[in-house]
């Protein structure tokens, strides 16, 4: 497991090298290994191949033309750059919500109450509620979001994810627990920043 | 029961974000079978997971394509490589291709530029000498300058008024002093556009393209070259600069790629050996996986062994690292290592 877990770090930090010295082969390289996975997160969370690929535009344009905001000293490629992907994609879906509510702003027929049962309404709650969940997950300290994105976005096992970060799997699990629980409080108890701010 | 319940327990966020171990998978269904508690956790966990992942996609039809809901998460999702990097490279371009010569000059520009990009709100941060991150620019800037002229490649910066026979370390002071005054005047930005656009003149000039006509030898800031060797003179100073301004900013700054390490270090070595002359007591050097040298006499037995890494090898040569304190794997006679090290660290080069 060290072996591997010191290969992870020292290509992080030879493709960091590279990124640094304006060899573009390296972001190709980093492209191919990370672009389904930024494209999965930000499709996740958008609902939209077109905004995924708008979201991923905009991370790889963000490693490549600011290199040095990764520091591979403090975490991998791989969590750097899930990071930010959800954080990107989840602000395309706020400004979304935005235009939409603004765009919906005097159409009466909005107004009325949602009628209970399966329909378009539902699917707009459930994406209200996804979005929330999301803006949690944004706003989650760092240390529980990291184990997050790679055992929910990454499809890695918590003892994988614990190998990654170099921490206790006891820790992976914790954290993963305390994650989804403060998850789960923020849909009982929704501050709904994002629909707010979109008002 | 108790311990297969609290290993349960711990692992039910793995569970309901389907990051269990194999092993494990086999442990969960059978207990919460049996333990309501644990059940009622699990069914609680899981439903945030699928809230997570939005509506089914049946009902999400944000614009009617079923094939962009919810794609499994193992499938591979392409995308145009040739659009984002597009993309990319329209905010920072790359590293111009040039001659190898000039390959590690070109990195070391566009390395400092990414740097220098983290530095807004900062310009004032103290970095070496009584220079601030601005003025360490302007220093660069007047660094540059005589490389820039010889190649008939200067941006027209305002003339120095620097006498015609002052000894070029005086004239070099002078000028680089003058240069910071006139840039502190600006704004930072000003002074980075300002070097950023001397490099890329000296990168476009013929000399960096072509190696036939960097191979003559010109004279500049004392030290009698190639001009294809004064472009390595250039990528080294703005490297070990741009290492200063990141240590000031608390930002590392990786080192040259291999290869231009390599370059930069076969340079420093030819120097080194012409500064100790062809009497000093002889000493066999190497920087760790690289070749090896014998600096100093050939007439007599090698006195010492000497090995640096190449990056401390660099930092000594660049001033950066007094010549007592640098690691080093050393055997032999102690007078001739020291000399050796003394002479590397007064080499004076930047």
């Amino acid at each position: 497991m060290v072996p591997v877990e010191q290969a992870g770090v020292g290509a992080d930090a030879e493709l960091h090298r590279r990124l640094v010295y304006g060899d573009e082969s390296a972001l190709a390289e980093v492209y191919t290994a990370y672009g389904g996975l930024v494209r999965r997160v930000a499709v996740r969370v958008t609902r939209s191949a077109a905004a995924a690929e708008d979201v991923a535009q905009e991370v790889f344009a963000q490693l490549w033309s600011r290199p040095y905001a990764f520091d591979p000293r403090r975490g991998s490629l791989r969590t750097w750059l899930s990071l930010l992907a959800h954080r990107r994609a989840v602000d395309w879906v706020r400004s979304e919500a935005r235009h939409r509510k603004a765009a919906r702003a005097d159409d009466s027929a909005l107004h009325a109450i949602p009628e209970p049962g399966p329909g378009p309404d539902e699917t707009v709650v459930d994406r209200e509620r996804s979005l929330l969940l999301h803006s949690a997950l944004a706003e989650l300290p760092q240390p529980q979001r990291e184990v997050v994105h790679l055992a929910y976005f990454a499809g890695r096992t918590y003892r994988q994810a614990a190998v990654e970060l170099g921490i206790p799997e006891g820790t992976a699990k914790t954290r993963l627990r305390t994650a989804l629980r403060t998850l789960a409080e923020s849909l009982a108890d929704p501050p709904d920043p994002a629909l707010e701010r979109g008002a | 029961m108790t311990t297969d319940h609290d290993a349960v327990r711990e692992l039910l966020a793995a569970w309901a974000f389907g990051a269990l171990e194999p092993a494990d998978e086999k442990t969960i269904p059978p207990h919460l079978a049996t333990c309501e508690t644990c059940a009622r956790e699990a069914e609680r966990l899981r439903a945030v997971v699928r809230m997570l992942e939005g509506p089914a996609p049946a009902a999400s039809a944000s614009d009617g394509s079923p094939s962009e809901a919810r794609p499994p998460a193992s499938a591979p999702l392409e995308g145009p490589t040739s659009t984002v990097l597009a993309r990319a490279l329209r905010h920072r371009a790359a590293a111009p291709a040039v001659a190898p010569h000039a390959a590690p000059y070109a990195a070391a520009v566009s390395g400092l530029k990414a740097l220098l990009s983290e530095a807004d709100g900062r310009w004032g941060t103290p970095v070496v000498h009584d220079w601030d991150v601005h003025a360490t620019v302007a220093h660069l800037l007047a660094a540059d300058e005589p490389l820039a002229a010889e190649l008939g490649a200067g941006t027209g910066r305002p003339p120095s008024g620097i006498e015609e026979g002052t000894p070029w370390d005086a004239a070099w002071n002078r000028r680089t002093a003058e240069v910071i005054a006139h840039e502190r005047g600006r704004p930072p930005g000003e002074t980075v556009a300002a070097w950023s656009a001397q490099a890329a003149a000296l990168l476009s000039a013929p000399e960096a393209r072509d190696a036939q006509s960097a191979a003559r030898a010109v004279t500049l800031m004392g030290l009698r070259l190639p001009v294809a060797d004064h472009f390595l003179v250039r990528a080294f100073e703005t490297w070990i600069h741009a290492d200063d301004i990141g240590r000031a900013l608390g930002l590392a700054v990786p080192p040259p790629p291999e290869e231009h390490l390599r370059h930069l270090i076969r340079l420093a070595v030819r120097i080194l050996g012409a500064a100790l002359g062809p009497t000093a007591p002889p000493v066999l050097f190497s920087v760790t996986g690289g070749p090896e040298w014998v600096l100093g006499s050939d007439a007599e037995p090698v006195r010492a062994e000497l090995a640096l890494d190449p990056v401390d090898f660099c930092l000594l040569v660049g001033g950066r690292y007094p010549p007592q304190e640098v690691p080093r794997g050393a055997a032999g006679d102690e007078s001739a290592v020291r000399n050796v090290l003394e002479r590397a660290a007064s080499l004076a080069w930047l």
